[in-house]
């Protein structure tokens, strides 16, 4: 069963902003391959702005906390923040046990507050 | 072929899997959370030895191009625990002290992952020799 | 009346006492010999009978003592499972978690902490963030006597977590004894916001909700002066 790399994650474009609900368990080749998708829609949308939605996330171990966190940095040199919406308990828990606090990362609760400080951020960005 | 652990008879086998594409880590990680669920651990509990079969099944593939995982139930000492044994042929690790201490990233910027590992499970423990392979064995219990 | 021991039948008596033994070695207990005559053999033959019947009695012993045990380790287990759910649901009800304000989560924490109700403590804390949707939380030990090096490390994991998850999770009550401790620990608490008291950072909380308030209205503000220019 070959579908898992066939597997696209999709990117939906709301106002200034792009969502990405991650909701299959990735493998390496799949997270590399959406950092690029996710690069790649930004400078194709100009969006100022992405939610990385991981509710549905049971696990993300070091591989996959970095490509997250990578996420955020290439995404702020685009001039795009990048807020992960929704970490689980048990997820937080287990990336802080291995050592991986994602320090600079911002991170929201869910998808309101997500926006709200993205919102934030812009506005702060464009005064500038 | 280095010294692989040795299996309990008392053991049970639950699964032996061969490793060789991300597919096979993907099945085995959802393995393993299964197991972990049928042995009624907490989402804590299931997540933290998930993720440090992810980690090891990551290095196995990584390094050695591939390997195998062995999932036992068993008695260990006073515990009911969960087995986890990564054997691979790969070429070893060369500093075994280094990799294991914290802080430590390999060329590719990654490490092993091996003290977060150890951090997540009750017990680990690994065997290597350069150019022989690689044996690492875990466990869970409650 | 005692018989002369007749040379004839004692070859096939002896014959008689091998099979009843080897019987009873592979484990026929209900064999026992026929004793018909009265001579010098007899004393043999009902001495293993005898033999036999002191086995039979000694398993049956043994049997019941055996029974007896794996009913009382039965009882025990039992009772131990008892224990350990009685003990686990007394922790979980000793760190009650309760809503206080709007996006403020206040947990009181009383009583010694070990590491085990610490980390039971972090899960509840964290899943209750989720559930409710607060994003300011406050831990306050002003009821907890010591903390060790355990306990410290697991307080910095809640809030390593919970700012992970979009909150942010400070530690009120720290007494002067802890704070000692602490330090001489080595623990590195720069990373958590902590007040000395519940009241201080209750009020840092509605300070930071405020802030959180007073930039949406400015946003819309800001929205409303465009909307009118155009």
């Amino acid at each position: 069963m070959n579908n898992f790399q066939e597997k696209r994650i999709p990117i939906i474009k709301i106002g200034h902003y792009l969502i990405v609900s991650i909701q299959v368990d990735m493998h390496d080749k799949l997270a590399i391959q959406l950092q690029s998708q996710i690069l790649e829609e930004i400078e194709k949308t100009g969006a100022k702005g992405v939610l990385i939605d991981i509710s549905v996330l049971e696990m993300v171990d070091s591989f996959i906390g970095r490509m997250l966190s990578g996420m955020a940095s290439m995404a702020s040199i685009m001039d795009a923040a990048v807020v992960i919406v929704g970490m689980q308990p048990a997820v937080a828990i287990t990336l802080v046990e291995l050592g991986l606090e994602m320090p600079g990362v911002d991170t929201a609760l869910n998808m309101e507050r997500g926006m709200e400080m993205l919102d934030k951020r812009i506005a702060r960005m464009d005064e500038e | 072929m280095i010294q692989a652990f040795t299996y309990d008879p008392s053991w049970t086998e639950l699964a032996k899997y061969d490793i060789n594409n991300e597919n096979d880590i993907v099945m085995v990680r959802q393995m393993v959370r299964q197991y972990a669920k049928n042995f009624r651990m907490g989402i804590v509990e299931q997540t933290r030895i998930t993720t440090a079969v992810s980690e090891l099944l990551r290095n196995m593939y990584q390094y050695a191009g591939g390997g195998q995982v062995t999932i036992n139930d068993g008695n260990v000492e006073e515990h009911h625990a969960l087995i986890v044994t990564f054997e691979d042929e790969g070429p070893g690790i060369e500093n075994l002290e280094l990799a294991m201490s914290d802080g430590y990233t390999s060329g590719a910027g990654m490490g092993y992952g091996l003290p977060g590992a150890k951090r997540l499970v009750d017990y680990f423990k690994i065997q290597t020799e350069p150019q022989k392979g690689t044996s690492v064995r875990i466990m869970k219990w409650k | 009346m005692e018989e002369k021991l007749n040379l004839s039948n004692v070859k096939q008596r002896i014959e008689q006492i091998e099979e009843v033994l080897s019987s009873v070695a592979a484990g026929d207990l209900d064999i026992r010999l026929d004793i018909e005559k009265e001579d010098d053999l007899t004393g043999i033959e009902e001495a293993i009978n005898i033999l036999i019947d002191d086995l039979t009695y000694e398993l049956k012993q043994s049997k019941n003592m055996q029974n007896e045990l794996q009913e009382k380790l039965k009882k025990i287990q039992d009772q131990q499972k008892t224990i350990i759910q009685q003990q686990e649901d007394l922790m979980e009800l000793s760190s009650p978690v309760s809503k206080v304000w709007d996006n403020i989560l206040i947990l009181p924490v009383i009583g010694t902490l070990d590491s085990q109700r610490t980390q039971i403590m972090m899960e509840n804390l964290l899943q209750k963030i989720v559930e409710t949707g607060c994003t300011m939380a406050i831990l306050d030990i002003t009821g907890v006597p010591t903390v060790d090096t355990q306990v410290a490390n697991h307080l910095l994991k809640t809030t390593t977590s919970a700012r992970l998850l979009g909150a942010e999770c400070m530690i009120s009550g720290i007494s002067p004894a802890i704070a000692q401790t602490i330090v001489h620990l080595g623990i590195d608490l720069s990373a958590i916001k902590t007040k000395a008291t519940l009241q201080d950072a209750m009020i840092y909380a509605m300070k930071q909700n405020k802030k959180r308030l007073e930039i949406d209205i400015h946003q819309s503000m800001d929205s409303f002066e465009e909307t009118e220019e155009s």
